[in-house]
């Protein structure tokens, strides 16, 4: 979005509208919404927790705690040199505190990066198929019906089943490996898998963007400005990076927020019913899965992942719901 | 309008067709399927049998030649034209495959297929395919055999023997959902910005991004796990059943009710609570969300204002004016639930061990089921395109404006 500052004439008086920018008064409007501002506080709060999981994590990701004598056990249970599991220890006897701080890393990890890639991709393709039309926009629209067709849960299973049953090993570059794992707190192997799950959530997960965008680029393109672009010599790229692009960035924007939340819980999803991330590395969903067979006995634990998993996904909805109202020019309330 | 309904009916089949084919080679590349594993575990098996017991599963064919096969049964045999055999030498598939260990460089040892010791012919499908055991092809209404969850029952039964549940499930959670959450996207739409909106908003935002599966071990735990627990305590607090369909044997549901009997209308509407209340929660989230959108629409509109200059009281503009232009978007998408009656819902039926379509799929994809997998998929993509159709006609009929050419 572009931050130049813009008049704004109110009937307050001009001294605020000088010095008011689109982004302050994005901002202004977004802090009105008390459910948004609640879930963003929450939902960085949960963030800031995950990146900092390696340094308040007490226990090791997997280690066991082999002192205690009850597996699971509950909140408040201390193992054998005295420090405390705060939120209890599963069913293996690893610590649950910290497992969902390294779960909520790989959960963040993975719906940031979905939708950056999906976004990024959806968004293109849509401002492509809007600015040439024709064929190009023939091909693509028929592309995004198709997929939106097809009932997307089922092939997602079909596919997450087939590929992470399949043990190939992604030809990536070692730094991206490297990255991954640092980035996950894994060993490399498990990033391995965490980046199959991450394209076949992104093979259906752009056809949101692309669409909104494909509809921006469609009206942009007949407007003057675009006209005179042309007429002054400007390539097609640059028309499209630069102009269609961030003129079309608020919905994009808007959809990534309510997409991060959507990808959260379908990713948990996949892994709750097996097909997603396995076991060691810890995903809210995977553990609870596990906790389903431990809770008639034990009814917290699916208490701990579940907790954070809503936060999350409803807080991501709330903050995009906020933004559609802060964004919304039609909106002068 | 025919010449609409003709392309629409091609692009359809292209639609199913491509799914079709899709799917088909997805369950091709992936590992598994009903002979995994079959030799670590029968050593004593010979080449010839296993060769047997791939030709039972079709396996000896080239994949596209089984996807015909299971597509349209063919080839099923030599194709005579005239008297004289054509493509009599092409083979469709390889019976005995040669197969050759190799090491690969961590020293492990691989098998890998190095040609092929006997073709399949299309003169030999009758010898190795007998008909009695072949399919006669899904569109011709076989859908084979389901290889692994009901090894060696028609596919086609075992879909039927699972609809009920699932019937009985969607049904219900869509027309609760219908009941409560179009009143409620009326009144919130004609009371927009009033603590009623505020709070039914908030809460069907809560209801679709909320995960089903946590929010169905949450009544789980609330309803099924706490009354036991807290049975010293509360011996009043009702419980429900956690799972399943119908019990198997006689239960108490609270210390003052009588022992609820297994299979009767009672112990069915127990099983039924828990699940179609996550659903209908679910629904009615997207469902009261579309009619307010949809009504708040319609009330800027010009006619609407009309309605109210003349004098008409607020009820009759909102009932005659508003609502039925407001429930015609409403018309189209809510023929868009008709796939899901067939393919249930995959999550919630899984936590609540519900024994419908959707159970039935996920446990068909995780044994390598492929026949009921893909039948699965091929019905609700059938399903889905004609509900799609059926909602653009619908349009036509509801909203006279709008004609298709």
């Amino acid at each position: 979005m572009t931050t130049v500052a813009q008049p704004v004439f109110t009937r307050e008086g001009a001294r605020e509208a000088k010095s008011e920018s689109q982004f302050q008064i994005v901002m202004r409007r977004f802090r009105r919404h008390r459910l948004a501002m609640i879930s963003l506080v929450l939902v960085t709060l949960i963030f800031i927790l995950s990146l900092l999981a390696p340094v308040i994590a007490p226990f090791e990701r997997d280690a066991i705690d082999i002192s205690s004598p009850a597996r699971p056990a509950p909140p408040g249970t201390r193992s054998a040199d005295g420090r405390v599991h705060y939120l209890g220890i599963d069913h293996l006897g690893r610590d649950l505190y910290t497992r969902v701080l390294y779960a909520a890393r790989v959960s963040m990890s993975i719906a940031i990066l979905v939708v950056l890639i999906s976004e990024t991709f959806g968004a293109l393709l849509g401002a492509i198929a809007g600015y040439y039309g024709g064929w190009t926009d023939t091909i693509i629209s028929r592309v995004i019906e198709f997929m939106l067709t097809i009932p997307t849960l089922p092939l997602l299973l079909i596919i997450s089943a087939i590929l992470l049953r399949r043990d190939v090993i992604l030809p990536l570059p070692d730094f991206l490996n490297r990255f991954l794992s640092a980035l996950l707190l894994a060993p490399p192997r498990e990033a391995q898998k965490v980046v199959v799950l991450v394209l076949v959530l992104v093979i259906f997960g752009w056809l949101g963007a692309a669409r909104l965008m494909r509809g921006m680029a469609l009206s942009l393109s007949k407007q003057d400005f675009v006209e005179a672009l042309r007429a002054a010599g400007a390539s097609d790229a640059r028309i499209i990076f630069r102009h269609i692009v961030p003129n079309g960035l608020a919905p994009i924007l808007v959809n990534a927020s309510l997409a991060l939340g959507g990808v959260i819980v379908t990713e948990s999803a996949l892994s709750f019913l097996g097909l997603g991330v396995q076991d060691p590395t810890p995903t809210w969903g995977n553990m609870l899965s596990t906790s389903q067979s431990y809770m008639f006995q034990h009814p917290w634990l699916p208490l701990v992942p579940g907790v954070f998993l809503v936060i999350v996904s409803i807080g991501f909805n709330f903050i995009g719901d906020g933004l559609r109202d802060a964004l919304d020019p039609r909106l002068k309330r | 309008m025919t010449n609409y309904l003709i392309r629409r009916i091609i692009q359809m089949a292209i639609v199913v067709f491509l799914a079709a084919l899709f799917t088909y080679f997805l369950f091709n590349i992936s590992p598994g399927g009903p002979l995994a594993g079959i030799q670590q575990q029968q050593r004593r098996l010979t080449r010839e049998d296993l060769a047997r017991l791939r030709a039972q599963y079709d396996l000896d064919f080239y994949w596209p030649f089984r996807f015909t096969r299971w597509l349209i049964g063919v080839p099923n045999g030599p194709i005579v034209i005239g008297g004289r055999e054509i493509f009599s030498n092409v083979p469709v598939g390889c019976y005995l495959p040669r197969d050759q260990q190799v090491v690969i460089r961590d020293g492990e040892r691989v098998v890998i297929p190095a040609g092929c010791d006997r073709y399949v012919y299309l003169r030999d499908i009758p010898e190795l395919h007998p008909a009695v055991k072949s399919s006669r092809g899904i569109l011709r209404g076989d859908f084979g055999r389901s290889t692994v969850v009901r090894a060696g029952r028609p596919v086609w039964d075992e879909l039927m023997s699972r609809l009920p549940a699932t019937l009985e499930l969607m049904i219900t959670a869509t027309l609760l959902s219908f009941a409560f959450g179009i009143p409620i996207g009326i009144y919130s739409a004609v009371k927009q910005y009033s603590r009623f909106d505020y709070f039914f908003t908030t809460m069907s935002f809560i209801g679709s991004a909320m995960p089903t599966f946590f929010f169905g071990l949450l009544l789980i735990l609330i309803f099924s796990v706490m009354p036991n627990l807290l049975q010293d305590q509360f011996p009043w607090l009702p419980k429900l059943p956690p799972g399943a369909r119908v019990s198997v044997r006689p239960y108490e549901v609270a210390s003052w009710l009588p022992r609820v009997q297994p299979g009767t209308p009672l112990d069915r509407f127990l099983h039924l609570i828990m699940p179609v209340g996550v659903l209908t929660f679910f629904y009615m989230a997207t469902w009261s969300r579309f009619v307010r959108s949809s009504m708040l629409e319609v009330m800027r509109q010009d006619y609407v204002r009309t309605a109210r200059a003349k004098g008409l009281t607020e009820k009759v503009v909102i009932v005659k004016h508003a609502l039925r232009n407001a429930l015609i978007p409403f018309v189209t998408v809510a023929v868009l639930t008709i796939p899901g009656f067939f393919s249930g819902a995959i999550i919630t039926e899984t936590v609540f061990a519900w024994p419908g379509m959707g159970r039935l799929y996920y446990d068909a994809l995780t044994r390598s089921d492929w026949p009921i997998a893909l039948a699965f998929i091929f019905i609700t993509a059938v399903l889905t395109v004609i509900a799609t159709l059926l909602g653009d006609i619908l349009y036509t009929v509801v909203d006279p404006r709008i004609k298709y050419t």
